[in-house]
Parts: structure tokens; C-alpha cells; sequence
């Protein structure tokens, strides 16, 4: 008895069969997860749902699910600008924690005796997002000037300077921007220039309006605008958009100044919106978590919306889960990642056939 | 500063780069063979991860290191295995595969020593390989500290970099495994099987991976935390490119590597008045500048990254 993968006559492209495969790949991801659940003797049923109703049925939850989504939408459009134009970037964590730095720095600068001082408030905020998406800009720039310029190896060199920003935010937190105090980070940002909160009783802050304005620019930016479309001629085959009198490189440099203003900006929104300072070890993972979500969302910005949006809500979940049944959290990291891969291995099923054979096949036809 | 000192400076820092560049080759040489057949991995990260948890987990429960690295294999084995569905036989995108399955590694690390420490994590370290000095060459001055006196795994990684030199350029094997890297239609056309190839060069880059992890908790650490591999299989992969994909040069390209991460820590000593994020920082920078392509652009296998199927 053997699996045997056959090709079929033709791929399943049909809506229901789309959804079919979609929902059995998540399916099977929750149903693995509960087996990781029973290990720690929690009730998946009763884990799941605790996790579904804290994060979307409670205000509360749901307000924070929008929060933790919002540097995950920027992220993944960011990531759709990137690798539609042919610009695999993996270096998002980097730009934003850099970003995160320079907003930071702004408005600490505006604080009372700060050079800024004289600025109001809106005009810190304002002034502050830009920094930060300048900022993103200046860090995806790195890896696009060396990947146009020198042919370098831009997933490489993308990882590598996440490492570095880590540790750049890390010196600029112990060392020249640290406040007085036990604890490496900056001094707390003035009240008067966080974002402001948009659902009474929820930690929910401006910042989701603005990922879901850039989330409609965007979407218009890739589907009806002529520079949308040579970004995406660029990315499917950069020697047919040669030809076609596309200058391909400068597309690329293009693609990396929005992914990195989308990285920068989301950034920014974190700490004026949730950190309200500068410290280490500011995002756990989000450069990267947006990625998964664009890729989840098939690369489109509505799907990738949706998808940060439940992916933030399984980490909210997961966070609220803890604390009622004790289930580490990093379970549902695993469920997680389970998903994406359960989803990516469904894409053979829609060209392929598994087929469990009796005997072996003779050599050579597998 | 005297001679005497400076000599022991750098006798201190020579060593610790040998030490620390062992982990690094180990990784980077299983990585030569699976992008030499046409897959990048970039999944070493977290294979690194999970052989270094098994290898701790089973040296810390039977007290043998040797069974610590057999469960490091086992594990790197089951997991590149994982991979090497998604890189060869679904053949999704490569990267991404890679970047989900550290993510997956990470979860995986975590909720696995969760449970098997209990809620309150005992911090009881590994038994360790220890050193092996080599009688009389262990007693020259330099040379005798910094290559005579370092871990068994150390030389016998060594001997596998020179082994894996032979294999992929003087046997049937590695010309076979070269030419589904460069070619994957051709080797087809010569009777090849592409896919099988390509799984064994990612099953062997997860051995590499999975003793590398081994390596770092039971010759240097000796203990497991989530942050251990820091990295370290990113700049595996940035010393197989450094390293033009030669089992070889890869040694020099990761003492190279060993070095500055050690130069590091030298320096901390000195207490110089320089941050020390600096020094952490180097290998990275140092990363960033070799592959940036200002050594001259390394050729890679042809046909890597790109995807083949067997009909």
C-alpha cells in the first residue's frame, strides 16, 4: 500500500472546490491543534470556543484583536507591494522596529523643552507616522539597492538586517535614548500624542482607520492604476516587462519604498497607539506574522484584511485561553503555523490526485 | 599592551572562533547538499531548534550525550522529511515553506519543553562532550589551543567538510545530486529520479541542521533555551553562498564566521568603551557585506529554487 499522486486532466479551479480545500486544510490544522490541546488536558471544544468568544464576542477582546491586527494589515499589504513586484522581502520586523525608533524620537522631541515643543498635538502625530514610514522606507531601501545594484541575495540580506535592527533599537534603548530607571527603554511619550481611541472601552485606537484607508489605496494603487500594473508585470516576468519598456529595477525600488513606508507605519501606529515608548524586544514576530497573513489572504488586499484580522484574533484567543485553562500560548503558534501549511499543501490537491495504491508501481512510473 | 598579552589575546580568540565556527560549518555543510540539488532550505533555523531540544531533552533524561545526538538526528530526520514534502513533492514556494516551518519550530520548541519540564522549567544542564586535546600537538603554542584542544564533534565535522569536498565533486552520488541542481530536465532525460534526489538533499541538510543543534547544546551550552539558534541557520546559508556552494571553502568561510562572533566576546572582556551590541552585531554585518555581492557575484546551482516534477 502506497500514496501515489496522480496528475489530473484538469486543475480544480471551480469556487466550490476552492472552498472545499480551504476549509478541510483549516479543518485539519484545528483538529491537529486539539491533539496538541489534549496533551495539555484542556478540552479542544471547550479551548476553541473560549478562544473564538474572547477574541471576536467580547468588546473588549474584539477592540484588542483590532489593535493586533493593525500592524498586521500594514505589514501584509506591504508584503503584497513587495512580492507582486518581484521583490521578495523579509525584512518587514526589521523596518518596523527601526521605524518604531524614529517615531519615538519624534515624540519625545515634542515633549515639554523639546526642540518640538512648539508643535500641537495632531501636527506630533502627523509628523511622527511620517518619520516612522521615512524611516521603514530608509531600512527596505538597504536590501533594494544592494538586490538592483549588486545582485545580491535579498531573502538573505533582508533577515540579516533584521538581526541588526533588533540590536540598533536595542543600543538606542540602553544606550543613548534610555530614561532614567531599572529598565533598558525611552521614557514615556506626552498623552497628548497617542493615537486616540476609537471604541469607548476598548483599547482599540486610530490606527486600524488608517490601515484600512492605506488598505483601499492600496487595493486601487494594484488593480487600477497603470504604475500598479507595471509593479505586477515587473513581479511575473521581469523579462517580458523589460521588453515591454518597463525599467524593472527602478519598479523594484519603487515596490520597496511602499513596503517600507507600510512597515515603517505600522511601527509608528505601535507605539504611539500601544507601547507609548520605546523598548526591546517590541514586536514579537509581527514583520513576519503579516507575511503569513498576505500569503493567507492569496495576495489580495481584501483576503489579506480578513486574514490579519483572524490571525490577530487566534493570538488574542490564545493569550485569554492562558489565562483561563492554562494552555501555553505558543500552542497556538503551532496551530497557527499549521494553518499556512495545511493551506499551502492543499495546492497540490487541486492539480493532483492522492490516490492510495495497492501495490508498487513498476519503476520509473512514480 | 605586552607581546605575552597580545599573544594570549589572540590565542583566546582564535580558539573560541574555531569553537564557535563548529556549529555553523555542520549546518552550512548539509545545506551545500540540498541547495546543490535545486532546494534552498531555509528552514535550518528551526530544524537546528528542534534537534537542539531533542538532544537535550534525551541527554538530560539518559545522561548520554551520544544518545543525545541520535535523538537530534531522529528528530532533524522527521522534520526535514516535513520540508521536504513541502519543498519537493507540493513544491510550494521555498521561502515561504521555510520561513512557516521556523515560526511552526519555534511554537513546536517551546510548547514540547513546556511539557516535558512541567510548568516550572528546571534549569538542569546537559551532560557535556568534553573537549579533546591531542596529545602533543594540544602543547604547541596558538596552534595547540586553537586547533588541538577543541570538541570531538569539532574535528569530526571537519572530517565530514573534507568527506562531503570528495562526495559531491569525486563520486557518482554528487555528480548526480549536482547535475538535478543544474539541470533537472537533462538529469530526468538521463534516468535521474529528481524528486528522490532533491528529498535526499534536504533530508541531508536537516542532518546537518539537526547535529548542528545537537553541537550547540551538548559540546557548548549544555543547556536549552528558545532563543539558542539566534540566527545561526541564516548564517549557515550565508556561508554556503560565501562559500560558493564547496564543502571546502565553506570551512574558511565559517571560521570566518566564528571568528567575528568571537571577536565579540573578546572584546567584552577588554571592557573597551564600545557597545556591546556592536559586537553582537558583527557576524550579521559581516553577512550583509559578503552576500551583498561586493566579493563578485557567486554563481548559484542553475536550477535553484526552481521547481521539478517527475512524470
Amino acid at each position: 500500500m502506497r500514496l501515489v499522486l496522480t496528475r489530473r486532466l484538469a486543475p480544480l479551479d471551480g469556487p466550490l472546490a476552492f472552498a472545499a480545500l480551504y476549509a478541510g486544510a483549516i479543518g485539519l490544522a484545528v483538529a491537529l491543534g486539539g491533539v496538541l490541546f489534549l496533551l495539555f488536558h484542556a478540552d479542544p471544544l471547550a479551548a476553541y470556543l473560549a478562544l473564538i468568544s474572547s477574541a471576536f464576542l467580547e468588546w473588549r477582546g474584539f477592540g484588542y484583536t483590532l489593535v493586533q491586527a493593525t500592524p498586521l494589515i500594514l505589514v501584509s499589504l506591504g508584503t503584497i507591494v513587495a512580492w507582486r513586484s518581484g521583490f521578495i522581502y523579509l525584512g518587514f520586523e526589521g523596518a518596523l522596529v527601526v521605524a518604531a525608533a524614529a517615531a519615538t524620537a519624534v515624540a519625545l522631541a515634542a515633549g515639554p523643552g523639546g526642540p518640538l515643543a512648539a508643535l500641537p498635538g495632531p501636527g506630533v502625530i502627523a509628523l511622527a507616522l511620517l518619520a516612522g514610514a521615512a524611516a521603514g522606507m530608509a531600512w527596505s531601501m538597504i536590501v533594494a539597492l544592494l538586490q538592483v545594484r549588486t545582485g545580491g541575495n535579498a531573502v538573505l540580506l533582508a533577515l540579516m538586517t533584521n538581526y541588526l535592527a533588533v540590536l540598533l533599537v536595542q543600543f538606542l534603548v540602553s544606550g543613548p535614548m534610555r530614561a532614567a530607571g531599572d529598565q533598558p527603554q525611552t521614557a514615556l511619550i506626552d498623552r497628548a500624542f497617542w493615537l486616540p481611541i476609537v471604541i469607548e472601552g476598548t483599547r482599540a485606537h486610530a490606527g486600524i482607520l488608517i490601515a484600512l484607508v492605506l488598505a483601499i489605496a492600496v487595493f486601487l494603487l494594484m488593480e487600477k492604476t497603470a504604475a500598479g500594473f507595471e509593479l505586477v508585470a515587473a513581479g511575473l516576468n521581469p523579462r517580458a516587462a523589460r521588453y515591454g519598456g518597463i525599467d524593472v529595477d527602478r519598479r523594484i525600488l519603487l515596490a520597496a519604498i511602499i513596503a517600507g513606508a507600510l512597515a515603517g507605519l505600522a511601527g509608528a501606529i505601535d507605539i504611539l497607539g500601544v507601547h507609548h515608548r520605546l523598548l526591546d524586544g517590541l514586536s514579537q514576530g509581527t514583520g513576519f506574522v503579516g507575511i503569513v497573513a498576505a500569503l493567507l489572504g492569496r495576495m489580495t488586499v481584501p483576503g489579506s484584511v480578513v486574514a490579519s484580522l483572524l490571525y490577530s484574533g487566534l493570538t488574542v484567543g490564545a493569550e485569554a485561553t492562558q489565562r483561563h485553562t492554562g494552555l501555553p500560548s505558543a500552542v497556538i503558534q503551532v496551530v497557527q503555523a499549521l494553518i499556512v501549511l495545511c493551506l499551502l499543501g492543499a495546492e497540490i490537491l487541486r492539480s493532483h490526485r492522492l490516490a492510495l495504491v495497492r501495490s508498487r508501481p513498476p519503476r520509473g512510473a512514480a | 599592551m605586552s607581546t605575552a598579552v597580545d599573544l594570549a589575546f589572540l590565542t583566546t580568540w582564535l580558539a573560541a572562533g574555531v569553537r564557535l565556527s563548529g556549529p555553523l560549518l555542520l549546518a552550512a555543510l548539509g545545506e551545500i547538499y540540498a541547495e546543490r540539488s535545486g532546494v534552498v532550505n531555509v528552514g535550518v533555523e528551526g530544524t537546528i531548534l528542534l534537534g537542539a531540544l531533542a538532544s537535550y531533552l534525551v541527554a538530560v533524561s539518559t545522561g548520554s550525550p551520544a544518545l543525545g545526538l541520535l535523538a537530534a538526528m531522529a528528530a532533524a530526520l522527521a522534520a526535514s522529511l516535513f520540508l521536504g514534502l513541502f519543498y519537493v513533492v507540493v513544491q510550494a514556494n521555498q521561502v515561504v515553506v521555510g520561513v512557516v516551518f521556523n515560526i511552526l519550530a519555534l511554537g513546536l520548541a517551546s510548547v514540547i519543553y513546556r511539557a516535558a519540564t512541567g510548568d516550572t522549567p528546571q534549569f538542569s544542564s546537559t551532560p557535556m562532550i568534553e573537549p579533546l586535546a591531542i596529545p602533543g600537538l594540544a602543547d604547541l603554542p596558538v596552534a595547540g589551543p586553537v586547533l588541538f584542544q577543541q570538541s570531538p564533534m569539532l574535528y569530526a565535522t571537519l572530517a565530514l567538510a573534507l568527506v562531503g569536498g570528495v562526495v559531491l565533486f569525486r563520486t557518482r552520488f554528487g555528480l548526480n545530486l549536482r547535475a538535478v541542481g543544474e539541470n533537472p530536465r537533462a538529469a530526468a532525460a538521463a534516468g535521474l529520479r529528481v524528486t528522490r534526489m532533491r528529498l535526499v538533499g534536504v533530508l541531508l541538510s536537516g542532518l546537518g541542521a539537526g547535529l548542528a543543534g545537537g553541537y550547540l547544546v551538548l559540546c557548548q551550552i549544555g543547556l536549552f533555551r528558545e532563543t539558542i539558534v539566534a540566527g545561526r541557520g541564516f548564517i549557515a546559508l550565508a556561508i554556503v553562498i560565501l562559500g560558493r556552494w564547496n564543502p571546502f571553502a565553506a570551512i574558511a568561510a565559517a571560521f570566518a564566521f566564528g571568528a567575528a562572533d568571537a571577536l565579540g566576546l573578546s572584546m567584552q572582556l577588554l571592557a573597551l568603551p564600545v557597545p556591546p551590541q556592536l559586537f553582537i552585531a558583527l557576524p550579521y554585518l559581516m553577512t550583509v557585506i559578503a552576500i551583498s555581492g561586493l566579493f563578485g557575484r557567486a554563481r548559484s546551482p542553475a536550477a535553484l529554487m526552481q521547481p521539478y516534477r517527475d512524470e
